[in-house]
C-alpha cells in the first residue's frame, strides 16, 4: 500500500471513529483502537515510518495532558490516603505481573517489565468520567480517588523512564536538562505566553510541541523514555494550565484531531487477532493478575481510608487504558515484546477499562450527593410576571 | 383538567413546540410546568481527562441556552415554569421523572434532534407514549 492510501485509509478511520464516539458515547480511543484492529486486520493497513513518528509524540503528548490535568492542591489535601493506595495500586500490579509473565508465561524479563508498567497502571481519564456523570468529583471518595490515581500514574512514568535507561553521559544530560526544564517551565512560560501569545498562528501550541520534541530527543540522547520528565513537566504547568482555558482547548483540540488518534490507530493495527485468539487462556490469565493483584494491593488500605467504599476505590483503582497503552506501544517500538505480547498487553488494558468500571459502577456505586439534576430555573412558586 | 405538566425538551425544533404547547396549556388550565431535559452520557473510557471536561462543557453550554430560552419563554407567557437537566438516558430519565413527579400530562415533540437515527431505532417520542405513565401530547 502507498502512503497516500495509506493516509487516505487512516483519515477515513479516524473520521468514522469520530462519528462511533459520538452516537455511542464511548471514548474515542477506544473506538480508534477497535478501528485500528479492523484496518491492521482487514483492511490491509500497515504502520510506516510518518505513523510510527506521530505514534510516538502523541503518546508524548497524551503524558504531558495527563500531568497537565492533574489537580495538584487535590493530592495536597489527601497527600497521606492517595500515597498509600496509588503506590500500592501500583506495586502490587507491578510486581504479580513481572513475576507472573517471567515465570509463568515465560516472557523475556524486559517484556515481563513491560508487561508489569502496562498492567500497573490506573486510568485517571476513565475514573474521571465516572465520577463525574455520578456527582462525585467533588466528594472526599472521588477526591481521594483522584488523588491516589496520580501517585499510581507517577509510579508507571518512574518505572517506564528509569527501568530501562541506559546510563551514558547523555543520560545525566537527559536528567539535568529536564530537571532544568521543569523549573524554569512554570517560570517563564506564563509571561512568554503573554507576550507572544493569543494569535492565530499560535505561538503557544507551537512552542510547547518544540519542548515536547525536545524532551523526546535528550531522551532518545539518553536511551531513555520522556515519559517521566513529560509528565512533571505538564503537572509544573498544571496550575497556569487551569488558569487558561483557551490555551488547554487549543491543544486538546489540535492533539484530539491530528495527533493521538495516530497513536491509538496505530495501537489498534498491531493487535493481531489471530494471535489474540490463540491465547486467550493467557489473555484471561493477564486480566485476572492485574485485577486480583489491585485488590491484593489496594483493598486492604481503601478498607482503611475509605471503608464505606472500599470496593468502589478498588475497583476504579483497577482501571486502565493510556498509559498501559502507552507503555506497551514503547515495549514495541523498543523491541522488548513481540506483536502477540502486545496484542494480549493492549487488550487486556482495554478490558481493565471496561470491566471494573462496568462492576464499580453496577454494584458498588456511592449514593450521589443531593439532587440528580444540575439546573433548576424559575421556581414553581414563583410569582408570575404580568399579574 | 391538568394539574401538572411535563415536557420533555432535546433542544430540537419539535422540542421547542413542545414547550410552546405546555405553556399554552398550563396557562389555560393553571397548572404546574417542569421542562426536562435529559444530558445523555460522557463518553465512557475515556483517554484524557480533557475529553470528559470538553463533552461535559459543551453539554453545559446547550443545556444553559436551552434553560435561558426556556426561561424567556415562560417569562413572556406569564407561566411559572421549572427546568432541570438531568443525566442517563433519556426514556428512562424521563419516565422515571414522570411517575416520581405525579404528572398528569406530559408534552413531546414529534421528532428528536437525530431524525435518522430515530428513524432507524425507533423515535424516543414512540418511546415515551409507549412508557409515559400519564396523558402524552406529541407535538408536530
Amino acid at each position: 500500500m502507498n502512503e497516500p492510501a495509506l493516509a487516505l485509509g487512516m483519515a477515513a478511520l479516524i473520521f468514522a471513529a469520530s462519528v462511533v464516539s459520538i452516537r455511542a458515547a464511548v471514548s474515542v480511543a477506544i473506538v480508534e483502537i477497535a478501528a485500528g484492529v479492523i484496518g491492521g486486520n482487514f483492511l490491509g493497513l500497515h504502520t510506516t515510518g510518518w505513523v510510527d513518528f506521530l505514534a510516538g509524540f502523541a503518546g508524548i503528548l497524551l503524558t504531558f495532558l495527563a500531568g497537565a490535568e492533574v489537580d495538584p492542591d487535590l493530592f495536597r489535601e489527601k497527600f497521606k490516603e492517595s500515597m498509600w493506595i496509588g503506590s500500592l495500586s501500583f506495586l502490587a500490579p507491578f510486581a504479580l505481573a513481572v513475576l507472573f509473565c517471567y515465570y509463568v508465561g515465560g516472557w523475556s524479563w524486559n517484556a515481563s517489565l513491560i508487561a508489569g508498567c502496562a498492567l500497573s497502571t490506573t486510568s485517571l481519564a476513565v475514573i474521571y468520567a465516572v465520577l463525574v456523570e455520578t456527582g462525585l468529583t467533588d466528594t472526599p471518595i472521588g477526591k481521594l480517588i483522584m488523588a491516589a490515581c496520580f501517585v499510581t500514574d507517577m509510579g508507571t512514568a518512574l518505572a517506564l523512564s528509569l527501568i530501562f535507561a541506559e546510563g551514558n553521559v547523555y543520560t545525566i544530560v537527559f536528567v539535568l536538562a529536564s530537571a532544568a526544564l521543569i523549573w524554569l517551565g512554570p517560570r517563564f512560560i506564563p509571561s512568554l505566553f503573554k507576550r507572544f501569545g493569543n494569535r492565530v498562528i499560535e505561538p503557544e501550541v507551537k512552542f510547547l510541541f518544540l519542548l515536547l520534541f525536545f524532551f523526546m530527543y535528550i531522551a532518545k540522547l539518553g536511551k531513555s523514555h520522556a515519559v517521566l520528565p513529560v509528565f512533571v513537566f505538564g503537572l509544573a504547568l498544571s496550575r497556569y494550565f487551569r488558569g487558561n482555558r483557551d490555551l488547554q482547548r487549543k491543544i486538546r483540540v489540535i492533539g484530539f484531531a491530528m495527533v493521538t488518534p495516530f497513536f491509538f490507530i496505530k495501537g489498534g493495527m498491531n493487535v493481531n487477532l489471530h494471535d489474540l485468539a490463540a491465547n486467550m487462556g493467557l489473555l484471561g490469565a493477564l486480566f485476572a493478575v492485574k485485577m486480583v493483584a489491585k485488590i491484593v494491593g489496594v483493598y486492604p488500605v481503601a478498607r482503611k481510608y475509605a471503608p464505606e467504599d472500599a470496593s468502589y476505590t478498588t475497583l476504579l483503582m483497577s482501571t486502565g487504558l493510556t498509559f498501559g497503552t502507552i507503555s506497551s506501544m514503547y515495549g514495541l517500538s523498543a523491541g522488548y515484546i513481540n506483536q502477540t505480547q502486545f496484542s494480549l498487553l493492549v487488550t487486556t488494558v482495554i478490558l481493565t477499562a471496561v470491566v471494573p468500571t462496568f462492576i464499580a459502577q453496577r454494584w458498588f456505586e456511592p449514593e450521589p450527593p443531593g439532587e440528580t439534576y444540575i439546573f433548576e430555573a424559575i421556581p414553581e412558586n414563583a410569582p408570575k410576571e404580568g399579574k | 383538567m391538568f394539574t401538572k405538566i411535563l415536557v420533555a425538551h432535546d433542544g430540537s425544533e419539535h422540542g421547542w413546540k413542545a414547550l410552546s404547547t405546555g405553556l399554552s396549556i398550563a396557562a389555560k388550565f393553571g397548572a404546574n410546568l417542569h421542562c426536562i431535559s435529559v444530558r445523555e452520557k460522557l463518553p465512557v473510557y475515556a483517554a484524557t481527562v480533557g475529553e470528559v471536561m470538553e463533552a461535559s462543557g459543551e453539554a453545559k453550554a446547550f443545556f444553559d441556552d436551552l434553560t435561558a430560552r426556556a426561561r424567556e419563554e415562560a417569562e413572556k407567557a406569564g407561566v411559572p415554569l421549572t427546568v432541570k437537566i438531568l443525566s442517563g438516558h433519556e426514556v428512562q430519565a424521563i419516565i422515571e421523572y414522570a411517575k416520581s413527579g405525579k404528572f398528569d400530562l406530559m408534552v413531546i415533540g414529534f421528532m428528536g434532534l437525530s431524525s435518522l437515527y430515530d428513524r432507524i431505532w425507533g423515535s424516543t417520542s414512540q418511546n415515551l407514549t409507549r412508557l409515559s405513565p400519564c396523558t402524552v401530547i406529541v407535538v408536530k
